[in-house]
């Protein structure tokens, strides 16, 4: 494979790597705020 | 000492131990009782940059206080597991999440939408208002009765609450008196 075809290949890899991220922190930050139930 | 916060300014903060200083959470969501007006727990992540949600919950009652740069406990056994836990901390309403609902009067004159929910804190937790966006733009602060029902999409609040809309936190906090005041005269 020629110098082009690692190139995309570690780009996609860095793209794959990079929305992991995102999600992972997202999931982890939370950030609700919570009302309790009310009385029926 | 009491301090005004948003839940957002609380959420993110360490949890850490009076007794040891050690850092032993963060916290992840707010839970409050918008009837009693006030902070009824949090739900926390563990420590660390990739570690997630932990299992424990730490209810209000085990809170030493809030500060503005961390929440302060006891002790790690105040960190309890969801069973022991109050059911409103334990097993925290997700589908009642009041970020993006609507604050309608009495009247029917929609306010906003909610951005977040301002709290007196300190030893205990308070609700006192709301940081709303506004339906023409940019963002304000409503204070709340001492008790308000939530019971569906839009929040209801007293037309009288219209006057009381202020800028910022300290606006809040000087305008939430002088708010319930006028609610107790009508």
């Amino acid at each position: 494979m020629g110098a082009l075809d690692w190139l995309i290949i570690f780009l996609v890899l860095l793209a794959v790597a990079a929305a992991a991220f995102v999600v992972i922190r997202r999931r982890r930050r939370g950030g609700g705020v919570f009302a309790t139930r009310g009385k029926p | 000492m009491k301090l005004l916060m948003t839940a957002s300014q609380i959420n993110g903060l360490p949890v850490v131990t009076v007794h040891g200083g050690d850092d032993v959470a963060e916290v992840r969501d707010v839970i409050y009782n918008p009837e009693a007006g006030r902070l009824v727990g949090l739900t926390l992540n563990k420590r660390g940059f990739f570690s997630g949600r932990s299992r424990e919950v730490l209810p209000a009652e085990a809170i030493h206080a809030i500060g503005r740069d961390a929440v302060m406990i006891a002790d790690e056994s105040s960190l309890v597991a969801p069973a022991d836990a109050p059911d409103d901390v334990g097993h925290p309403a997700t589908d009642r999440n009041v970020i993006g609902n609507d604050v309608l009067t009495e009247g029917g004159t929609s306010l906003g939408v909610v951005r977040d929910l301002a709290l007196l804190v300190g030893s205990a937790g308070e609700v006192v208002g709301y940081q709303i966006e506004k339906p023409a733009g940019g963002h304000g602060y409503i204070p709340l009765p001492a008790q308000l029902a939530v019971s569906g999409a839009a929040l209801v609040v007293p037309d009288v609450t219209q006057e009381f809309i202020r800028d910022d936190l300290v606006g809040l906090g000087a305008a939430v008196d002088d708010f319930r005041a006028r609610l107790g005269m009508q």
